[in-house]
């Protein structure tokens, strides 16, 4: 993935909302001087997707990444449109199989992707045809509280 | 100049998106309830799996190369879609896309230095690989006819056209007009191309030759005048807005197995004119028309390779007042299926139709007729917000049955990766 296709946008990727979406402070009873500082309540969106249509949604199912604290059952977001570089977490397809890794350039035709977790040896890549960078994994998310991931499973 | 981007084997890449195991092997993607090959990768095309064709047909041919198969997946495809267009925006600024179809859309590079175009038309094509994962072909000429023409061109010549195609010279617009079949352009119906053929003009060169007088004559006057313009390079066919407001709503679908029984076409129906409806108040419309048909089974005699259907019986009834609510128009939608069943017969599909459909803030009221508008108002809207918010229907008429064993097959149906948290991809 050449590094100069990088397209920095302003794109937050969260902007589906209008300026009628915020309420007005005064429709609670809070008189019109409070109204100056309406604004839109925090939306998780705004810090973990970088690009809407170039972000996807995974599902870790096993330990491999584990030294990194990813554990299996996690949320990854993975970003396509970010540039790949040494020692990042991606999703990488080697010989038609989705795994997590994380990579490191050996030199232009090879490179090599690490388990953190012992278990697992590292695959080394000689051959570019074997292997594709998929995208880049931005972030983990993990529900903590029971009646979360109850609230979930529906 | 105007491009066109056109997604490879949409469908097909869609799937392999998430099966990547499948890259550079036979896909094919079915139709509704399982009956027709709707999408061929490329692989599956060389094996000689015709476009349209029964599923049943093409099986033999499936299960000895081992074709990988999947019943559509609208929501994966939608949703991929979405982005392809959505990153076509962000790139060109979206007063110069216009979506064409699912997997089509046209670019107004007009204001675009001719010599920057081949470079622009590259890296739409990479960046669109790259953030969607859709593989794309891109045709640019200076009218939208000619830029549908190089994208048939790039991509009948993957390898050497690396499917993106500029014309941007006349020799270059001479060669692949010479190149071109008349039945391969965009606009030409099979009717047309016969037409055209006997007349013995068997090239795009040899019709772009033909006088404006000529194309009005033979090729369906204006429509006719302008394919012509476009073909000799004068832009005629301008950039569309999308049409926001359909004037014609329809929700049809094959039933999984013949159904004979009233009390499940009336399911179907219900769920049908409760899906049309939806789609009415989203284009915030009301319908003052109702149409239900049916269609009746054909007997499995003599198949000529094409699907056909028997014969479909209609019944429309005109409301006193035009409405979107689902409760008013599944009442009707009802008493029309009793009408059109006949006790012993075997259906296969059925649809619903609204028309006469106008904005929902100027209904015209019945003098005789108490208006109770906003009530059905205030409940459609929460129904449809919930079912947003939760997706699957969550609330529904319980006309439209909760067995649903006239719902249709999916036996090969993929998860929904990119909408359904449930479904998420699986990595290790």
């Amino acid at each position: 993935m050449p590094s100069d296709l990088f397209i920095p946008t302003a794109y937050t990727g969260s902007k589906q909302f209008e300026q009628q979406d915020v309420v007005t402070a005064n429709a609670s009873g809070f008189g019109a001087a409070a109204d100056d500082y309406a604004e839109r309540g925090i939306d998780l969106n705004e810090q973990l997707v970088m690009n809407k249509p170039a972000t996807f949604f995974f599902r870790m199912n096993s330990d491999a990444m584990s030294g990194s604290g990813i554990e299996a059952g996690d949320i990854l977001i993975v970003d396509r449109s970010i540039p790949l570089s040494n020692h990042k977490i991606i999703i990488a397809v080697v010989d038609g199989d989705i795994v997590v890794r994380r990579w490191e350039q050996i030199n232009k035709d090879s490179c090599t992707l690490h388990a953190d977790n012992k278990k697992y040896s590292t695959i080394t890549v000689q051959s570019f045809n074997h292997y594709q960078c998929w995208g880049v994994v931005t972030c983990h998310i993990r529900l903590l509280d029971a009646s979360l991931i109850a609230f979930n499973k529906k | 100049m105007f491009a066109i981007v056109d997604c490879n084997s949409f469908y097909c890449s869609c799937e392999r998106l998430f099966r990547p195991a499948l890259e550079g092997q036979p896909v094919v993607v079915l139709s509704n309830n399982d009956g027709c090959i709707i999408a061929r990768s490329d692989e599956a095309k060389s094996l000689g799996i015709d476009m349209g064709i029964p599923y049943f047909m093409a099986k033999p041919l499936i299960e000895k190369y081992k074709v990988a198969t999947f019943s559509s997946n609208y929501n994966l495809y939608g949703n991929l879609s979405w982005r392809v267009m959505e990153t076509l925006r962000i790139l060109i600024g979206q007063q110069y896309v216009e979506v064409y179809s699912v997997d089509e859309a046209f670019i107004d590079l007009r204001h675009i230095p001719q010599a920057q175009i081949m470079a622009l038309a590259k890296k739409i094509k990479t960046t669109v690989e790259m953030w969607t994962g859709i593989k794309v072909s891109v045709g640019v000429a200076p009218t939208k006819v000619l830029s549908k023409l190089a994208n048939r061109l790039a991509k009948k010549n993957k390898e050497a056209t690396e499917c993106v195609l500029v014309l941007n010279t006349p020799n270059k617009i001479m060669q692949a007009l010479e190149r071109t079949p008349v039945a391969d352009i965009w606009g030409i119906g099979r009717q047309y191309a016969q037409k055209l053929l006997a007349n013995n003009i068997l090239t795009a060169h040899q019709l772009s030759k033909q006088t404006l007088m000529w194309a009005h004559k033979h090729l369906g006057g204006v429509v006719g005048v302008r394919l012509v313009r476009e073909l000799q390079g004068n832009p005629s066919i301008e950039m569309q807005t999308p049409l926001i407001c359909k004037q014609m709503i329809a929700t049809t679908r094959m039933f999984g197995k013949p159904v004979n029984n009233l009390q499940h076409i009336k399911e179907a129906v219900a769920t049908y004119t409760a899906r049309a409806a939806e789609k009415l108040r989203r284009q915030y419309s009301v319908a003052k028309a109702i149409t239900v048909f049916i269609v009746q089974q054909q007997p499995a005699n003599n198949y000529s390779g094409r699907y056909k259907h028997g014969p479909s019986i209609s019944a429309s009834t005109t409301l006193t007042i035009a409405t979107s609510s689902s409760g008013l128009l599944i009442k009707q939608a009802l008493l029309l299926a009793e009408q059109l069943y006949a006790e012993g017969g075997s259906y296969k599909k059925a649809g619903v139709i609204l028309s006469h459909i106008a904005p929902n803030d100027s209904i015209q009221c019945n003098l005789f007729v108490a208006n109770n508008h906003t009530k059905h108002n205030k409940l459609m809207q929460a129904v449809d917000n919930i079912n947003f918010a939760m997706r699957n229907d969550i609330v529904k008429f319980a006309a439209s049955g909760t067995e649903r064993n006239w719902k249709m097959q999916q036996n090969f149906i993929s998860p929904r990766y990119t909408t359904r948290w449930h479904e998420l991809c699986l990595v290790h």
